[in-house]
């Protein structure tokens, strides 16, 4: 379960500072799937990366499944994040110099908790999952977004998070392959991950449980399939 | 493969140029600190190793009386290690039709047998045959003579032919080729028979528990004292420095030179790596944040990445470590064999290989760890929203500029070569420090050039003889009355070594010229105190060297002097500045009155009426021939070229390494000054891409990055000459101090020639080093410098 009570994020710069988060109170529930939507600037990619530990609140409390993760420090951000939160990113953000396969190998030798004999089994599970097995030993580079982006995927699964988290997945994709991502991630919510998906895309708003939408860093909205919460 | 291991190896080949010039820079430091210290650990260990295994003599006693030695008895005692004579007379042998150069013979009791002194076969016979020599090889450079070769030798007055029977080897001696003569050793019959000479004159000694030059001189005084009580009377004891080499002084002067050059190529590769690896971290950041945010810690990252400097580290290691063994033996080859000596080590130590591979390995990551340190620490918001080069960087006004009326295109170049201003400074500083040492190299050269040439205005005779025996002058000029092309003669009493100042002496005492105190032959500079003027006292002058053999007396001061069993309190009036060995210079008035009532005469020198090199040679040839049927018993015939020649030869090795080192230094600042650029470049990737974009053609950007690196060349050469001043000054102080003792000074010269050449190199150098990367910059298409990563 993902708690926020009063979580406001500030960044100072010389001229000026400036409010990205404002008091945001929210609670997302394990096994849902979760749209955090808003314009440009509005704060939606403050609030992942308040989620993820990749930034810290000016002020309030984040709490991930029972773990208060602002008192963590760097390092043990990384290593709970490793543990617990899968990250996709837009631009997919794979090791170009590592092949698909080995790039969530990777992710699994820097965690460490899936056992040695088991890592290539499951990589080659995720992938399937994904449906590009036939792309493991080939490059980042020599993929399609789409295939990039399922590798992403891929790779976020790679040490079993409770919790997904996307940042415009699908901005860089065409419609087709974005509803296909889009399904991948219905299908990983239902099999009990937390699935939150940053996403400018009203459109396909209605495949998610949930849609939160923010406004200059404030929850404006928050509806879901049975209504407004 | 561990995979950690795997994304360092193939980040690394994914960017072959960056991670080339990475491991060539490295290369260059480590080639270069690595032939140092290869070179200086061989030079240093066998300069010592050869001149020890001769087992040299701790000091020589002369004396007529030894027939009075028990010389079994003598060694017998507890405090002498090794005794033997060894007789030395100087004559001159003819190495060349007509050329004639001094020839010091040693008289050896047993070749078989040598405890001290030792002489090494090299060709022909060990054991010279009855009536020959062995040469010492390196007068083979200065002459015709090889084995079985039967030269012409001038003994006293007479000329014999002695065969040479073999070459041999003593590495205990100055080079011949740099004092132009000739050692020769022959067994104690022969040399009987060849010099007419009494033998058993000169006995040479080592001592047993002594430690220092003090400690030998304390017990040599003893020994005096005690031949005198056995009926031996002394007269004179030389005592070389203790332990050294007498030619260790070049070989430190070129080993501090070849350390402090192999520092900066260090020093300056370390700069480049540094920059480099910056560089290359700059490129990783945003990885940084993807495999944080997958779960890496800032330990693993950090680990990743010294991994990635290791595999750098040990491919430099790969190439430096064999070619700095290779080259670092071939240097140590070519300074042994100026300086006459064997490289004899066979194995370097282990520690010079460990310390290579650990500067290998080691360095790149050492250099990075504040780099690492930063990048690893970057936060994950911030790694993943890097893209290169911030985007706030802007670059400064100078309103100087806008009134130059300047293009476009350089203004931008200005602008840009200040966006990176720790770059920048570090660019300029390390091609300055590049400029300003090979800038010094040609000054202090020029310093020395002048310092040569003052010396040759000083000697203003072009030809002199001197005699092995003082006689009257009559006598002497006689056979010398009918020579052309001169036009002035004058004779001096003294000369180097002929009269010892003290009985006891280290480095063959000063030698004392008598001369004419109004002498217009002789224009000495005197930098403290006067000339020779006349006086009730005893007055001399004294030369840097001499100064520092007495312990520096105060001008004004008597400085007691033994001279030919006389002990003379000599007024110092005066101290000059000469590349000589100790000379004291006095009145020969004076001298005649106190020390040489007879007149003789040992020095006659020449003035030439035409004093061009080839006239002056011809007139030393009229001199040679005249002299040749005459009785006298000559020393030596040199003209005021050949001598500055000798000294050049000196002092040659050194300042050809000192130009040699100081361009490589300036090559490295290049390399660093062209991976500067290319640094730029790779960074401003897209930027390039999206001026090409917006029409800029790839002439313009081009021209741009040329100007751009042409602009940090300039500002160097202003700051390397600039620099280059202080340093000189520096240089000269310290080399004087090396090569003249410690109260001299080498001026400071300015070498205009140097200056060209150091403007000229450099400007070049950076053309080339701009040029290089700009070129790059133009070879990447539009749509691959828009999407460059």
């Amino acid at each position: 379960m993902i708690i926020l009570k009063g979580v406001t994020k500030v960044f100072q710069t010389k001229e000026r500072s400036f409010t990205a988060l404002n008091n945001i109170n929210l609670a997302i529930e394990k096994g849902e799937y979760v749209a955090i939507v808003g314009k440009s600037g509005s704060g939606k990619s403050t609030l992942l990366n308040m989620i993820t530990g990749i930034d810290h609140p000016s002020e309030g409390i984040i709490r991930l499944n029972d773990t208060d993760i602002g008192h963590m420090n760097e390092s043990e951000l990384a290593a709970w994040r490793g543990r617990n939160i899968g990250i996709v990113f837009q631009f997919f953000q794979l090791i170009p110099t590592l092949t698909i396969l080995e790039n969530i190998l990777l992710a699994m030798e820097l965690v460490n908790t899936i056992p040695k004999a088991e890592r290539m089994n499951r990589a080659n599970d995720l992938l399937q999952s994904v449906g590009i097995p036939e792309q493991a030993n080939k490059m980042p580079a020599s993929l399609s977004g789409g295939e990039q982006q399922r590798a992403a995927i891929a790779r976020s699964l790679a040490n079993d998070p409770a919790i997904l988290v996307a940042d415009e997945p699908t901005g860089n994709l065409d419609s087709k392959t974005a509803e296909s991502i889009h399904s991948i991630f219905r299908s990983l919510a239902k099999a009990g991950k937390t699935v939150l998906v940053v996403t400018h895309e009203k459109n396909s708003t209605s495949t998610y449980d949930r849609t939160i939408t923010l406004l200059d860093g404030k929850i404006v909205s928050q509806e879901s399939e049975i209504g407004a919460l | 493969m561990n995979l950690q291991f795997l994304k360092a190896a193939r980040d690394l080949s994914s960017h072959p140029k960056k991670t080339l010039l990475v491991v060539f820079a490295l290369i260059l430091g480590i080639w270069g600190a690595g032939t140092v210290q290869v070179s200086y650990v061989l030079l240093m260990h066998d300069l010592q190793a050869n001149y020890q295994r001769t087992v040299p003599a701790q000091v020589v006693f002369t004396s007529a009386d030894f027939d009075k030695l028990n010389l079994e008895q003598f060694v017998g005692k507890p405090e002498i290690e090794a005794a033997e004579f060894r007789d030395f007379s100087l004559h001159r042998i003819e190495v060349r039709p007509d050329v004639w150069i001094p020839l010091w013979l040693y008289g050896v009791e047993n070749f078989n047998a040598m405890k001290l002194a030792r002489v090494f076969r090299e060709e022909g016979n060990k054991v010279p045959l009855r009536n020959s020599i062995l040469i010492e090889r390196d007068g083979k450079l200065v002459s015709n003579i090889a084995t079985a070769s039967i030269p012409r030798v001038r003994i006293g007055n007479t000329k014999v032919r002695i065969p040479v029977s073999g070459i041999c080897f003593d590495p205990a001696q100055a080079p011949a080729t740099q004092d132009a003569f000739i050692y020769a050793y022959t067994d104690k019959q022969s040399y009987r028979n060849i010099t007419g000479m009494a033998v058993n004159h000169r006995l040479i000694v080592r001592l047993r528990n002594v430690h220092s030059l003090a400690d030998v001189q304390q017990r040599s005084k003893a020994l005096v004292d005690e031949f005198r009580t056995t009926g031996i009377c002394v007269s004179s004891v030389d005592i070389p420095k203790f332990n050294e080499h007498p030619h260790q002084w070049q070989l430190n002067t070129l080993l501090f030179l070849i350390g402090s050059i192999g520092f900066l190529a260090l020093i300056m590769g370390a700069v480049l790596v540094s920059q480099l690896v910056k560089s290359i971290m700059a490129g990783q950041i945003r990885q940084m944040g993807i495999l944080k945010a997958i779960g890496a810690s800032r330990f693993q990252l950090f680990r990743i990445y010294v991994l990635m400097l290791l595999v750098i580290g040990a491919l430099a290691g790969l190439i430096a470590i064999p070619a700095s063994l290779l080259s670092g033996w071939a240097f140590a080859h070519f300074v042994a064999g100026k300086l006459n000596f064997n490289i004899i080590t066979t194995t370097l130590p282990l520690s010079v290989y460990i310390t290579l591979i650990l500067a290998s390995l080691l360095m790149p990551a050492l250099l990075s760890v504040s780099i690492l340190l930063k990048g690893t620490g970057t936060s994950v918001r911030e790694a993943l929203s890097d893209y290169g080069i911030s985007q706030t960087t802007v670059g400064r006004e100078f309103p100087f500029l806008k009134t130059l009326h300047l293009s476009e295109r350089m203004m931008l170049a200005i602008r840009n070569s200040q966006r990176n201003m720790s770059r920048l400074t570090v660019t300029v500083f390390a091609m300055a420090f590049g400029v300003a040492i090979f800038s010094t190299g040609f000054n202090v050269r020029q310093s020395l050039w002048e310092l040569l040439t003052g010396y040759k205005e000083e000697m203003r005779y072009d030809v002199q003889v001197v005699l092995n025996k003082a006689i009257p002058k009559d006598e002497a000029l006689k056979p010398l009355g009918s020579l052309e092309n001169v036009k002035q003669v004058e004779t001096w009493i003294g000369g180097r070594g002929e009269i010892q100042s003290k009985i006891l002496s280290t480095d063959k005492g000063a030698g004392i010229v008598a001369l004419p105190r109004n002498t217009s032959l002789l224009k000495l500079t005197i930098c403290n105190g006067r000339w020779l003027l006349p006086s009730n006292d005893f007055e001399v002058v004294l030369n840097q060297q001499a100064m520092e053999l007495y312990n520096n007396p105060p001008l004004g001061s008597l400085l007691p002097l033994h001279i030919r069993d006389k002990t003379i309190n000599a007024r110092v009036v005066g101290m000059t500045r000469q590349f000589e060995r100790a000379k004291i210079y006095a009145d020969k008035e004076q001298y005649d009155a106190l020390l040489n009532h007879d007149h003789l005469i040992n020095t006659i020198s020449f003035v030439a009426k035409n004093n061009d090199y080839q006239k002056v040679i011809a007139l030393k040839k009229s001199i040679e021939k005249a002299i040749a049927p005459s009785g006298l018993d000559i020393a030596y015939v040199m003209s005021q070229a050949e001598r500055v020649k000798i000294i050049y030869d000196h002092l040659n090795i050194i300042l050809s390494v000192l130009i040699l080192l100081s361009f490589l230094v300036l090559l490295v600042s290049a390399v660093g000054m062209a991976s500067a650029t290319g640094i730029n470049i790779w960074e401003r990737t897209r930027e390039i891409g999206v001026m090409r974009a917006i029409g800029a053609t790839p002439n313009f950007i081009y021209a741009l990055f040329v100007n751009e690196g042409m602009i940090t060349c300039t500002i160097s050469i202003v700051l390397g000459l600039l620099l280059s001043y202080p340093l000189s000054r520096l240089a000269a102080l310290f080399f004087g101090k090396l090569m003249l003792g410690n109260d001299a000074e080498l001026t400071y010269a300015f070498s205009t020639s140097g200056f060209f050449i150091t403007l000229a190199v450099t400007l070049v150098f950076g053309w080339i080093a701009s040029r290089i990367p700009a070129k790059s910059a133009i070879s990447m298409s539009t749509h691959a410098a828009l999407s460059y990563e």
